[in-house]
């Protein structure tokens, strides 16, 4: 469940736009929908404006949000759309990028200060990174340099924990 | 009868689809379309905006099949937390399979057409509809 990759060109070429107005009361519905935008990694383009690179996933993913919002009361639109430019483009993936590497060097931080902590703790803090890099990884369109470290980080804390022969099976593993 | 879904079937589509054969419709024929405007007037639609049989409060498709037609079967509903989180992936149930079921029904849908999906991951379905039948039988995950 990683995203797709984005990643030889660097830019997306087609994106998925949902343009959307929600009530503003209850907050909790709009809150709602911001984590799941959130989560699906957005870019907000504007107030109630949000865009993901197009493919068959992302874009079911915003119609089934817009589906949402449209049950609590709000209104959306579904847009494919393609950049006006190839530096605008470049700009909003490179928000992306840094919003992505703002997580990774998070999971950096806290790989490392665990490797400095007792064996169960350690192996606890492992297993909820490991998940964390997951998640990250289903909304990282455009990969930063910071996702090999992250992904090194936690298989350093893992192999600690579990000694050298599983670091001799996974030394050689690459990232997709 | 006749049931109308998107094109392009993935998880929650294959899994309605088994689910409508089983327990709503043995006879059930599928057609796959690119645009809601096509859905023939005779066809039951599922797992498309606007829908009844579609994504509701949180729910997946599959989930909301089994909600309307009161099937509730804990065998299925296990299998139903399976295909929510293959599906949405909101952590909402642990699924450990989901990840893997989402891979095998992916990697389908890219070699293979629609009709062609149905029929291979029905009896994927089957297969886990037994295994968690035997694991609530007996109260452990079954040899």
């Amino acid at each position: 469940m990683s995203a797709p990759a984005f990643r030889s060109c660097g830019t997306a070429g087609q994106w998925v736009l949902l343009a959307y107005r929600i009530p503003r009361q209850p907050s909790t519905l709009r809150i709602t929908i911001w984590r799941k935008l959130d989560r699906l990694g957005v870019a907000r383009l504007g107030d109630g404006l949000v865009a993901l690179p197009a493919d068959a996933r992302t874009r079911e993913q915003l119609e089934w949000i817009a589906e949402e919002i449209g049950e609590m009361g709000g209104s959306t639109t579904i847009w494919l759309a393609d950049p006006g430019s190839a530096a605008q483009e470049q700009a909003i993936a490179d928000g992306m990028r840094r919003a992505r590497t703002a997580e990774y060097q998070a999971v950096i931080v806290q790989a490392q200060a665990a490797g400095r902590a007792r064996p169960g703790e350690r192996a606890r803090t492992a297993k909820r990174l490991q998940a964390g890099l997951r998640r990250i990884g289903r909304r990282d369109f455009f990969p930063p340099a910071e996702r090999d470290a992250a992904h090194l980080a936690v298989r350093e804390l893992t192999r600690q924990d579990s000694g050298a022969a599983t670091a001799e099976t996974t030394a050689g593993r690459q990232q997709p | 009868m006749k049931w109308a879904t998107r094109a392009g079937v993935h998880i929650d589509r294959a899994a309605c689809a088994w689910l409508i054969r089983r327990h709503l419709d043995a006879d059930a024929e599928f057609v796959f379309v690119d645009d809601p405007a096509r859905v023939p007037p005779e066809a039951t639609a599922f797992d498309m905006r606007g829908v009844e049989l579609g994504h509701h409060g949180g729910d997946c498709s599959f989930e909301t099949i089994l909600r309307r037609h009161e099937l509730t079967d804990p065998v299925l509903w296990k299998i139903a937390e399976i295909v929510h989180e293959a599906d949405l992936d909101d952590e909402r149930f642990d699924a450990p399979e989901a990840p893997g079921l989402d891979v095998i029904l992916r990697g389908l849908s890219m070699t293979c057409a629609d009709e062609r999906v149905l029929e291979l991951s029905g009896p994927l379905f089957e297969g886990m509809y037994e295994y968690y039948r035997r694991a609530f039988l007996l109260g452990r995950p079954p040899a």
